[in-house]
C-alpha cells in the first residue's frame, strides 16, 4: 500500500536552499569509465553548470568544545522530525562529527543534506510506501533504457570508444526490471558484427582496435540474447589468440595491445576464457610465454593478490589507492578462478578486505561510496554491494581447507544470525528507491540526487538493488581446491529472495537476479557455456 | 496580304523581354518556348479554319520545322524551305524546357528568378571548371606518386596552397562546404573508410561530418599501418573531438615512436589535453608510455631526471588543484615514483601539501604509505600492503606513527589515518595493542551505571575492539563492538555483530594469521 507523505514536508525544518553553484561541481565519485559518458549521457550540456547546490549554515566556529560528540548538535541541519516508519538513522546526520572543516567533508556534508530531503519522505514529486520508500518507477526507467539504445544526438560522440557498454548496460537493466531483452536479438547481432577485428576481440565500434572492456560487453550482451547465431559470430579461436598477446609476463592482462593493465582486464579475460570455454594454454607465440608462464592464468591471481593495499581494499594496480569498483572486478575474478571459501582467503587478507568493504556504507544516506572519505554514488550499489555475495560465499559453508576448517566453520552461526548479510540491506535499498531514481519525466537512475541519470548508473544501480533483495548461494560440491582447478566454480551459484518481516519495499518493486559473477541474467552464462563447452576444440 | 501576313502575327508574341515580369525562370522559359513557336498559338488561340491562307501556310511550314520532317528533303527542296522559313521569319522552335531538378538546397531551381538562375548557371560553369582543374592536379599527383611509390611528392607548396584555396572555393561555390581531409591536397593519396554499422544499430550516434570523416581517414590510415607527421595532425584532431578514444591514443603513439617524435613536445601538448579533460583514462596511459620511451634516454643524467620529475610534479599538482583525489592522475604518480625512484623526501613534502590542505584526502594518505613501504632502499621487494616486513626500520614505523597521530588529533573521526594506521602496524610487525593509549585519547567506556562514556572517533572504537581482542580482553571488545552497531557506526550493525561473534569464537587473531601468512 502506497500513501504520499509529500504533504508533510513542512513539517520538517530542514533549511536547505537550491542553488547554482558556479564552477563547483562536486568532483563525480565514479569509476572513471563511466565519467566521460556522465557528461555525455547528460542531455542538457548546460546541467554541469546547474547542479543544485545547498547553502549551509555556518558552522558553529570557535572551540572545539564537545559538540561535535553529540549526534546532530552544532550540525548545519537538524532534521525535527520524520516520518515514524523511517529509521532515524537514515534522517539524521551522522553522530559523530568532527569540527575541522576540509575540502572533503564540506562535499560530504553536503551530499548529506542533498539526500535527507529524499531519504526522510520529504521530496515533493516522490510518493512514498508507509516505510518511506518510494516505488521503482519502472514505467520511466524502461522506456529510458530502450530509449538509450536508439539513435543517440551528436555529443555522445565522447562515447563513441566505449558504444558496447550501451548495449550491455541497456540488456542488462531492461531485463532486470521484467523486459524481454531477446527482441534485440537481430539487431544486437547486426551491430556487432562490424565491430569485431579478424584478429580478434571486438573494438569500440566499427574500425577501432580490440579492447577487453568492450569485448567484454559485447561477449555477455550475446550471451544475454542468447541463440546459436548470436554465440557463433564470436571467433573464439581469434579471441583465444589476442588474449593471448594481451597477457603479461607478470600475470596480469593489458586492457588492448599495448594498453594500461589493471584489474578490470584480470576480470574481463578471465570472463571471456570463462564463458567462451577457452583453451587454458598459452599460445608460443604470446610474447609473455615461457616454460615457467604457459597458460593463460599463469601468475594471475598472485598478480589480483598484488593489489590488495594495506586499506584492506583493491587497487587498480598495484601501488595505488583500494577503490570499490576494482575490489569487485578482483573478487569476481578470483570467484572465477576458483571456489570462493578456498581462493579468496588464499590470495587476499579477508578480515581487512571486510573491514574496509563495510566501510564504505555511509549513514544516513545508505549506499555505498567507492574509497574512503569518497561520496556515496549509486553505481557502488553494483561494484562494492557485489562483493558481499562473493564474500559471504568465502565466509559460510564447509571448510576450504584443513587449516582453517576451525575458522570457518564457526563464523557461519554468526553470519546466518544477522540475516545472513554483513552489510545493512536494508540501507542500500532506502539510497537506491528514495535518491536513483530521476523523479522526472526523464526516467533512470543515477548518482546521486544531483546527477543526471544515465544507462551506466541505471545497470549498476538495479544489479546493486537485485542483489539486496536477494541471497546467493555457492553450491559446493567436493573438494573446493579441486572445484578450482575445473573451472566450474562461476557455475554453481543460485540465488532465493531475501523476504523479511519488515521489508521496506513492495513485491513489485522487487527486481530479478543477476548472476554475481558475470552479472548478467542468472542462468545466461551457463547456457552460453554450455554451448561453448559442447564444441570441438578449435 | 497573304505573303506579307506571316511577318505581323510574327513580331508581336516575341516582345523585348523585361526580365523582371517573370517570377521565375520557369516561367521564363515557359515564355520563350511559347514565343518559338508564333504560329502554333495562333493556331490554339484561333483555330485551324480561322487561320489566312498565309498564316496557315506558315503554320505548316512551321511545323515542318518542329517535326524536322524537311531534314528528310532532297537538298533543293531543303534549301528552298529554308529561304521561305527565313522570309516567313518563322522562328527556331525551342525544345520543351526540360526539368531544372533541385540544388544541394533541395530548393526547385525552377523556382530560381532569372537572374537567380543566371547567377547558379555562372556558378556552376566557375564549378565544373575549378573541378576539372581540381582532378588533373589529383591525376598529376597520382602519376607521381606511382612512380615515386608513394614517398615524397615534389610539389611546391604554393601549388598545393593553389589547390588548396580551389577546393575551398568549390565548397563555398556548392554551398556545401567540404570536409578538412577531402580538401586537403595532402590527404589525396587516403581513400577514407566509411563506418560499416551494421543494419539497423543499436545507439548509433549521429556524428558530425566532421567527425566522421577523420575516423575515415583514420581507419585508412590504420588498414595502411601508416606512420607519418599527418597522422599526428589527424590523431590530435580526433582527439580534441573525443579524448576517451583509446584507439586514436594508442595509434598516436605508435606513430610517434615510429617517427621519433620529441618527446618533450608531446609531453607539454599532453598536458593541455589533460588539464581540459580530467576525467580521462587515455591520457595517462599515453603519458606512461611517453615517459617509457623517455627515460632510457635519460636514465643516466641526473640533471635530466630531475628535471623531469620537477615538471611532472608540477602538473601533477596543476591537476590535483581541480580534483586532488584524480585516481588516474595518483595511478601515474605511483608509476612515476618507481620508475624515476622518487622514494624521497621531496615526494614526500609534496604529499603533506596536499594532506595539509585537506587531511581527509586518502589518495594522498594512500600514495604516502605506498612512498614510504615500497621504498626499495629498507623494504624487502614484493612485499605485500598487508604483510609484515621485518626490513621496516623502527624509526620510520615511528615517524609514520607519529604523522599520522598528529592527523588524528586533527579530525579524531577522519578515517584515512586510522588505516594508515593500521597499516604501519601490520608493516612494521607491530601489535595494535602499542597504540592502545593513543586510541583511548579518543574514547571512555561508560562506567558500569553507564555513565561518562565519550566516544569522539568511531574509528578508535574500532581500533580498541582489536586491541582488546588481542589482548584477549574480550568483554571490553564486546562492549565497544555493541557501541558501534548500537550508536556510533550504525549502519554497519551487521558487520560489527558479525566481529563479535568471531569474538565469541575467539578466531579473529587466527584468522588474520591465516591471511597474512597465505599472501606472504
Amino acid at each position: 500500500m502506497t500513501f504520499p507523505i509529500k504533504e508533510k514536508g513542512h513539517r520538517h525544518r530542514v533549511v536547505f536552499k537550491r542553488r547554482r553553484m558556479p564552477g563547483t561541481n562536486p568532483p563525480s565519485s565514479s569509476a572513471s569509465a563511466s565519467s566521460t559518458l556522465d557528461r555525455a549521457l547528460s542531455s542538457d550540456p548546460q546541467d554541469l553548470h546547474q547542479q543544485p547546490g545547498f547553502v549551509i549554515e555556518e558552522l558553529p566556529s570557535g572551540d572545539e568544545g564537545l559538540d561535535f560528540l553529540s549526534g546532530g548538535l552544532g550540525h548545519p541541519v537538524a532534521m525535527a522530525t520524520s516520518a515514524a516508519m523511517i529509521p532515524d538513522l537514515f534522517t539524521t546526520p551522522p553522530c559523530i562529527r568532527d569540527p575541522l572543516n576540509t575540502g572533503t567533508s564540506q562535499l560530504q556534508d553536503e551530499t548529506i543534506q542533498e539526500c535527507l530531503p529524499y531519504l526522510s519522505g520529504a521530496e515533493y514529486g516522490l510518493e512514498y510506501n508507509a516505510q518511506g520508500v518510494p516505488h521503482l518507477d519502472r514505467k520511466r526507467h524502461i522506456p529510458f533504457l530502450h530509449k538509450s539504445l536508439r539513435n543517440l544526438p551528436a555529443p555522445y560522440v565522447v562515447a563513441d570508444a566505449s558504444r558496447p557498454w550501451m548495449f550491455y548496460w541497456a540488456l542488462t537493466g531492461l531485463y532486470a526490471m521484467g523486459e524481454d531483452i531477446t527482441q534485440y536479438r537481430d539487431r544486437l547481432i547486426s551491430t556487432v558484427r562490424p565491430i569485431q577485428n579478424a584478429t580478434g576481440g571486438f573494438g569500440g565500434g566499427n574500425g577501432q582496435m580490440s579492447h577487453l572492456a568492450p569485448t567484454y560487453a559485447i561477449t555477455l550482451s550475446l550471451a544475454m540474447v542468447g541463440g546459436e547465431e548470436a554465440l557463433d559470430l564470436i571467433d573464439r579461436k581469434a579471441m583465444w589468440k589476442w588474449l593471448g598477446a594481451l597477457k603479461q609476463s607478470n600475470g596480469a592482462f593489458q586492457m588492448s595491445i599495448g594498453g594500461e593493465e589493471d584489474v578490470r582486464g584480470a576480470y574481463c579475460a578471465v570472463v571471456l576464457i570463462s564463458i567462451l570455454g577457452l583453451p587454458l594454454e598459452l599460445s608460443p607465440e604470446s610474447p609473455s610465454w615461457s616454460p615457467e608462464h604457459t597458460t593463460l592464468l599463469s601468475g594471475l591471481p598472485e598478480w589480483v593478490a598484488k593489489c590488495q593495499t594495506f586499506e584492506g581494499g583493491i587497487s587498480g594496480k598495484p601501488d595505488a589507492e583500494s577503490h570499490g569498483a576494482y575490489a569487485f572486478c578482483a573478487l569476481a575474478c578470483l570467484c572465477i578462478l576458483g571456489d570462493p571459501r578456498a581462493i579468496i582467503p588464499k590470495y587476499l587478507d579477508v578480515p581487512r578486505l571486510i573491514s574496509w568493504l563495510s566501510a564504505r556504507q555511509y549513514a544516513p544516506e545508505g549506499g555505498f561510496a567507492g574509497r574512503t572519505n569518497k561520496l556515496v554514488d549509486g553505481c557502488y550499489s553494483h561494484w562494492v554491494g557485489g562483493c558481499w555475495p562473493l564474500l559471504e560465499a568465502c565466509l559460510e559453508g564447509p571448510s576450504p581447507s584443513h587449516s582453517s576448517s576451525e575458522s570457518y566453520s564457526i563464523k557461519k552461526p554468526a553470519l546466518e544470525a544477522l540475516g545472513r548479510s554483513l552489510y545493512s540491506r536494508e540501507g542500500l535499498i532506502r539510497y537506491i528507491l528514495c535518491c536513483c531514481q530521476d523523479e522526472t519525466k526523464r526516467g533512470g537512475l543515477r548518482d546521486k540526487p544531483s546527477h543526471n541519470s544515465d544507462s551506466y548508473h541505471t545497470c549498476y544501480v538495479l544489479a546493486g538493488l537485485s542483489s539486496a533483495q536477494h541471497k546467493w548461494h555457492f553450491n559446493a560440491t567436493g573438494n573446493p581446491m579441486e572445484a578450482g582447478l575445473t573451472r566450474s566454480s562461476a557455475y554453481q551459484w543460485t540465488s532465493e529472495k531475501v523476504v523479511e518481516d519488515s521489508q521496506i519495499y513492495d513485491e513489485e518493486d522487487r527486481v530479478r537476479t543477476l548472476h554475481p559473477v558475470f552479472v548478467i541474467p542468472e542462468g545466461a552464462a551457463e547456457e552460453a557455456r554450455a554451448h561453448f563447452s559442447s564444441k570441438e576444440a578449435f | 496580304m497573304a505573303p506579307k501576313a506571316p511577318k505581323a502575327p510574327k513580331a508581336q508574341p516575341k516582345a523585348p523581354d523585361p526580365p523582371e515580369e517573370y517570377p521565375t525562370i520557369s516561367a521564363k522559359l515557359q515564355a520563350e518556348y511559347l514565343a518559338s513557336r508564333p504560329y502554333q498559338v495562333l493556331k490554339d488561340t484561333k483555330g485551324l479554319s480561322n487561320l489566312s491562307a498565309s498564316e496557315k501556310a506558315a503554320y505548316a511550314n512551321y511545323r515542318f520545322l518542329e517535326t524536322g520532317v524537311w531534314k528528310t528533303w532532297g537538298a533543293a527542296q531543303q534549301k528552298e524551305f529554308l529561304k521561305t522559313v527565313e522570309t516567313q521569319k518563322i522562328p527556331t522552335p525551342l525544345p520543351l524546357p526540360r526539368d531544372l531538378g533541385r540544388d544541394n538546397k533541395g530548393r526547385e531551381i525552377a523556382s530560381y528568378t532569372p537572374e537567380g538562375f543566371a547567377q547558379f548557371r555562372k556558378k556552376e560553369r566557375q564549378l565544373s571548371g575549378l573541378r576539372r582543374e581540381s582532378a588533373r592536379f589529383r591525376e598529376r599527383r597520382e602519376k607521381a606518386r606511382r612512380k615515386q611509390k608513394g614517398r615524397g611528392i615534389e610539389d611546391s607548396e604554393g601549388e598545393i596552397e593553389d589547390e588548396r584555396n580551389r577546393r575551398k572555393f568549390i565548397g563555398v561555390l556548392q554551398g556545401k562546404k567540404m570536409g578538412i581531409y577531402e580538401g586537403d591536397p595532402r590527404w589525396d593519396d587516403v581513400v577514407p573508410i566509411p563506418q560499416d554499422d551494421g543494419e539497423g544499430a543499436l545507439a548509433a550516434i549521429a556524428y558530425s561530418d566532421e567527425y566522421a570523416e577523420a575516423m575515415g581517414y583514420l581507419r585508412a590510415v590504420m588498414a595502411a599501418k601508416e606512420h607519418s607527421p599527418r597522422v599526428l595532425d589527424l590523431t590530435e584532431h580526433i582527439i580534441s573531438m573525443n579524448a576517451a578514444h583509446y584507439t586514436v591514443w594508442l595509434y598516436r603513439a605508435s606513430t610517434l615512436f615510429a617517427l621519433e617524435y620529441p618527446i618533450d613536445k608531446e609531453l607539454s601538448w599532453v598536458n593541455e589535453v589533460a588539464l581540459e579533460n580530467q576525467k580521462n583514462y587515455q591520457i595517462w596511459h599515453h603519458r606512461q608510455l611517453l615517459i617509457d620511451t623517455l627515460y632510457p634516454t635519460i636514465s643516466s643524467d641526473p640533471t635530466a631526471i630531475h628535471a623531469l620529475e620537477t615538471s611532472e610534479r608540477d602538473f601533477m599538482t596543476q591537476m590535483f588543484d581541480q580534483d586532488a583525489k584524480n585516481y588516474h592522475v595518483w595511478s601515474y604518480r605511483q608509476y612515476l615514483v618507481r620508475k624515476l625512484n622518487l622514494f624521497n623526501t621531496t615526494e614526500l613534502q609534496s604529499i603533506e601539501v596536499l594532506l595539509r590542505s585537506d587531511v581527509r584526502n586518502n589518495s594522498a594518505w594512500s600514495h604516502r604509505f605506498f612512498v614510504v613501504f615500497s621504498d626499495p632502499a629498507y623494504c624487502t621487494p614484493g612485499s605485500a600492503a598487508t604483510a609484515h616486513d621485518p626490513r621496516i626500520p623502527a624509526d620510520i614505523a615511528d615517524r609514520e606513527i607519529g604523522f599520522a597521530k598528529a592527523a588524528t588529533f586533527e579530525a579524531p573521526q577522519n578515517q584515512s589515518p586510522w588505516n594508515y594506521i593500521r597499516g604501519v602496524l601490520r608493516k612494521a610487525g607491530r601489535e595494535l595493542a602499542s597504540l592502545e593509549a593513543f586510541a583511548e585519547e579518543f574514547v571512555k567506556l561508560p562506567s558500569e551505571s553507564g555513565e561518562g562514556e565519550d566516544v569522539r572517533s568511531s574509528h578508535a572504537l574500532d581500533f580498541l575492539a582489536d586491541v582488546w581482542a588481542e589482548k584477549d580482553e574480550t568483554a571490553k571488545a564486546d562492549t565497544a563492538l555493541r557501541l558501534l552497531g548500537d550508536k556510533y557506526d550504525r549502519i554497519r550493525r551487521n558487520y560489527w555483530e558479525w566481529r563479535r561473534g568471531l569474538l565469541d569464537a575467539g578466531v579473529e587473531g587466527k584468522m588474520k594469521g591465516l591471511s597474512v601468512e597465505d599472501v606472504s
